[in-house]
């Protein structure tokens, strides 16, 4: 196919560089110097890890601290916690897609289907309540919440395999439209199939409380979200060792492989369908524990909370921070979780409550009706769009997925700085003192 | 679409005539998946949205002229041809105006890249008809007479027939276009090998266009003849039913012009008999159309009509 990247694709992708700012704040963080470092020491690898994870360790603390300084009526700390919480199970839901998508290089439009599965398996469970092919109530025996994760795990993950079987054979646009046909059906089935409860929804018991040595902690509290705010955490924290240890590990190997050249891995041994059912299922499983948290926390779920939306807001939450990059895809999910729950109605609200906009000759009098609720699929639509076009690699890169999206051939002296960059991301390496990757963002 | 006859016959020949004609719609919009996807292997997902738009932009003119009675006659076939001629012109436009700035500058990307910008591009084409007429459902201005040709208890609808007759007509038209123009050679050419076409002389970017423009304007006149069979507009009519039609079009073979049109109006059918005599039927009718789409994609990829091509390398 013809050729060179089109003069408009070229203008767009260096807007910034082409007026200097990108250089002059790195300029700016190279020289300036703090502590005998320069402050572009400060803000790169590792160091801006750790500033972050010790930010989330404190949540609770900070925001139960910021009380003293900052307005409840809009700074209730247990409601910022209950945002946190839901943000960290979108970064679940990433982290598990990207296992699908950033690793194995499937792209799964239909991964709401795993979170329905999660959700409505907790509720199963742990209420013990199901009703049969009548609509009768049969009470079977009840699980615990600690009991139902790992049972949504098995559940959807097999579910998974359950649909990649016969579909994983298909390239990859059609394994995209199927995946998103099965998500599709989910939903429906449990609208209109009895069994589920439909329409009506269903109601999910807290998450209990624990009696530990050190006293009882209530997960289920809704006075007091910490308890369950460091079990999300905790959890977030494991599945992210479990994508590390995957990545690094021969299936992790063979699905970069089959990635870039689903042929040549094939002709080298790698089993293609089983190392695809592998990243199907565990994809699945980690959706299927997102799916847990969501029912324990939102309490009352139905058919409706699980749309098409959901699966795509998954998939720009990994476009934006990095196909293939782990700490991209917290990044991602965090950024459009802040934009969807914060920017956005806080930009409604204040052209709704604007009083110069409230004249009606004012010529911008109609952006009052403008409710951005409704339409934040329209940002999210261009921020996917103008993501994958002009910086295919996420805000923080996968090295490795950034020369194939920019469609780089790979030459040896490449290759072997790859393997230096995955092991600095693992931190075991000097940091760079240059910060003219920092300028990318 | 009612299905207005007694007996257990009659039902059955009003559902599949009523299938029939909806097939017609979703053949039309298959036609834009399979010519697209021959060329630039590329499932465009915003084809439906382009359809959709069709529709939005239907309603809008309707109600500007102020139709709100049927019209008959001259009137009717000049109302009805310009309803086509701004349907056409609008999606055709459209389609064109997304290859050139969403999925070009991906040419040479992996696969999936397009796919995803495709994924973009119909969110924004959805929120946007979203924000300009609202989220519900808005009645179209009945301006084509009722009735119809009655087959002892079956009634086969004038609009049935004038819908499915100019589907027949503008299949033929594509099929001379594919077959006996240069521009057909062109694009022929251009899904066997693209470089080799370029070599040959053709312009693969012209030809691409082109390739859009027919799908679009294909899209455009589905998008008129909905309004006129399901006469109420929906920001989101486009997600649905372009899946729908890309199930007809894997269906009959995707590549495969035959098989599209073949594939719509098998789905069509399929469809209302599943609407009709299913519980639920008109939710479920939409699981066994992705069930279909599974099952074709598992058994034979390949579909009906569609010939077993290894992949490229």
């Amino acid at each position: 196919m013809s050729a060179s990247p089109s003069h408009f694709q070229q203008k767009m992708q260096n807007p910034l560089k082409s007026l200097g700012i990108r250089k002059k704040i790195g300029d700016f963080l190279n020289n300036t110097k703090f502590l005998n470092r320069s402050l572009s020491w400060y803000v790169t690898g590792w160091r801006v890890g750790v500033f972050w994870g010790l930010i989330a360790l404190f949540l609770p603390q900070l925001l139960n601290f910021s009380t003293n300084f900052l307005d409840q009526t809009y700074f209730a700390p247990n409601i910022l916690l209950l945002d946190a919480i839901l943000c960290g199970i979108y970064v679940m839901l990433a982290l598990g897609l990207n296992i699908v998508v950033g690793y194995a290089g499937l792209l799964d439009l239909g991964y709401v289907a795993f979170f329905v599965i999660g959700s409505y398996t907790v509720a199963f469970a742990t209420s013990g309540i199901i009703r049969n092919i009548h609509s009768q109530v049969v009470n079977i025996p009840a699980l615990t919440f600690w009991e139902a994760i790992p049972l949504a795990a098995l559940i959807a993950g097999f579910m998974g395999v359950l649909l990649g079987a016969p579909t994983l054979r298909l390239r990859g646009d059609y394994l995209a439209i199927v995946t998103l046909g099965f998500g599709e059906i989910v939903p429906i089935v449990i609208k209109d199939v009895p069994f589920f409860y439909g329409a009506l929804g269903f109601q999910v018991p807290p998450a209990p409380v624990v009696n530990t040595p050190f006293g009882q902690v209530d997960f289920g509290n809704p006075l007091d979200f910490s308890a369950f705010y460091y079990l999300t955490l905790a959890v977030i924290i494991l599945i992210v060792m479990f994508n590390i240890l995957l990545r690094n590990s021969s299936i992790g190997r063979a699905w970069i492989a089959i990635r870039e050249d689903e042929l040549a891995a094939s002709a080298s041994g790698v089993n293609l369908v089983r190392i695809k059912l592998m990243a199907f299922g565990l994809g699945a499983a980690i959706g299927g524990i997102g799916g847990v948290f969501n029912g324990v926390m939102t309490s009352s779920i139905s058919y409706d909370q699980f749309s098409f939306q959901v699966s795509i807001s998954v998939l720009i939450m990994i476009v934006l921070g990095g196909i293939g990059s782990i700490p991209g895809v917290i990044v991602g999910a965090i950024l459009l979780r802040f934009i969807d729950v914060y920017v956005i109605s806080t930009i409604s609200n204040m052209l709704q409550t604007n009083t110069a906009l409230a004249n009606p000759s004012n010529p911008f009098h109609f952006l009052v009706s403008f409710n951005l609720n409704t339409t934040k699929f329209l940002i999210f639509g261009l921020v996917l769009l103008l993501m994958i076009i002009l910086r295919p690699q996420g805000i923080i890169p996968n090295k490795r997925r950034q020369l194939e999206l920019k469609g780089v051939g790979l030459a040896p002296e490449e290759l072997s700085v790859i393997g230096e960059i995955e092991r600095e991301e693992e931190g075991s390496s000097a940091p760079p003192e240059s910060v003219e990757g920092l300028g990318d963002i | 679409m009612f299905v207005l006859a007694s007996t257990t016959s009659g039902i059955f020949i009003q559902t599949m005539v009523n299938g029939i004609t909806l097939g017609a719609v979703y053949a039309l919009v298959a036609l834009g998946y399979t010519i697209v996807y021959g060329i630039v292997e590329l499932i465009n997902f915003a084809h439906g949205d382009v359809f959709m738009w069709s529709t939005a932009i239907t309603l809008v003119v309707l109600n500007s002229m102020h139709v709100s009675t049927a019209v008959y006659g001259f009137a009717l076939i000049g109302l009805l041809l310009l309803m086509i001629v701004i349907g056409a012109v609008v999606s055709g436009t459209l389609n064109v105006a997304i290859e050139r700035l969403a999925y070009r500058p991906l040419r040479k990307a992996p696969r999936l890249a397009p796919l995803i910008a495709a994924i973009g591009v119909s969110f924004i084409l959805e929120n946007i008809a979203e924000l300009w007429l609202g989220a519900s459902g808005i009645s179209y201005p009945d301006f084509f007479p009722n009735g119809g040709i009655v087959l002892g208890d079956v009634t086969i609808q004038y609009i049935d027939l004038v819908v499915v007759v100019l589907t027949v007509v503008l299949m033929y038209g594509l099929n001379v276009l594919v077959k006996s123009t240069k521009m057909g050679k062109a694009m022929r050419a251009t899904a066997q090998d693209p470089e080799a076409a370029a070599l040959m002389g053709v312009d693969i970017n012209q030809t691409i266009s082109f390739a859009f423009l027919v799908g679009g304007v294909l899209a455009g006149v589905a998008g008129v003849f909905y309004s006129l069979v399901i006469p109420v507009y929906a920001y989101n009519v486009g997600f649905e039913l372009g899946l729908i039609a890309f199930t007809a079009a894997v269906l009959g073979g995707i590549g495969n012009i035959t098989g599209a049109m073949a594939g719509g109006f098998l789905i069509g059918i399929i469809k209302a008999l599943a609407t009709n005599y299913l519980p639920n039927g008109s939710d479920l009718s939409d699981a066994v159309v992705f069930a279909i789409l599974v099952l074709v994609l598992a058994l034979r990829p390949s579909g009906l009509l569609g010939q077993q091509v290894p992949d490229k390398v």
